[in-house]
């Protein structure tokens, strides 16, 4: 329950941040994109608000969550996905750099290589923090 | 990793739903057990052994991979 009410407040953070967002927006009309950026903090936050409350109100979907979230299967397979995509976007990077070289479009090529390059740095940190902890 | 706890549930009576409430676990995680897609971890295995009233060895083969 302490994590639901977590969540709650998190929920609803979202959902004001994205009135405030939208309202002052609308005040002194900066662009489409942070009106765009408060209507998905609303949508996000009130889905995850709607969500937490069925979880505080309905208990069979409370044990269904609560199955879900400590399954250990559920976990392995999403430890496995984030391996999988991590491996999937390194190497489609790597890919996707070379093509963009040769079609001569250098800045773009930089900066997905940065992001591969980002990626690879945080699996390392990752993976030392981790290999000091197990 | 063989396993034998769809002959133990079935004797027993147990649903895998009803299993898998008991365990803690989704009954995916039963199903996928039974049919050898899925090896549980060692608490799982002990859970699993224990409410069966048997050791791990008589639920779950080892096999050697070598």
């Amino acid at each position: 329950m302490k994590y639901n009410r977590k969540n709650i407040f998190i929920s609803i953070f979202w959902v004001v941040l994205g009135v405030v967002l939208t309202v002052l927006n609308f005040i002194h009309d900066f662009d489409s994109y942070w009106s765009g950026l408060g209507t998905a903090f609303i949508v996000v936050g009130g889905i995850q608000l709607a969500r937490q409350m069925k979880y505080r109100k309905n208990p069979e979907y409370r044990e269904r969550v609560d199955t879900a979230n400590s399954d250990e299967r559920n976990r392995f397979i999403a430890g496995r996905a984030w391996a999988w995509a991590g491996y999937i976007y390194v190497m489609a990077g790597f890919i996707v750099i070379i093509v963009l070289q040769i079609a001569g479009l250098k800045e773009l090529s930089q900066t997905i290589g940065f992001t591969v390059c980002a990626l690879l740095i945080l699996y390392w940190v990752c993976y030392l923090y981790l290999s000091k902890k197990y | 990793m063989k396993n034998r706890i769809e002959e133990i549930r079935k004797k027993k009576g147990i649903k895998q739903d009803e299993f898998a409430k008991l365990m803690g676990v989704s009954r995916q995680t039963i199903s996928s057990l039974e049919t050898g897609k899925y090896n549980p971890s060692i608490f799982l295995a002990h859970k699993i052994a224990r409410y069966f009233e048997l050791t791990i060895e008589d639920v779950f083969i080892f096999e050697d991979d070598i």
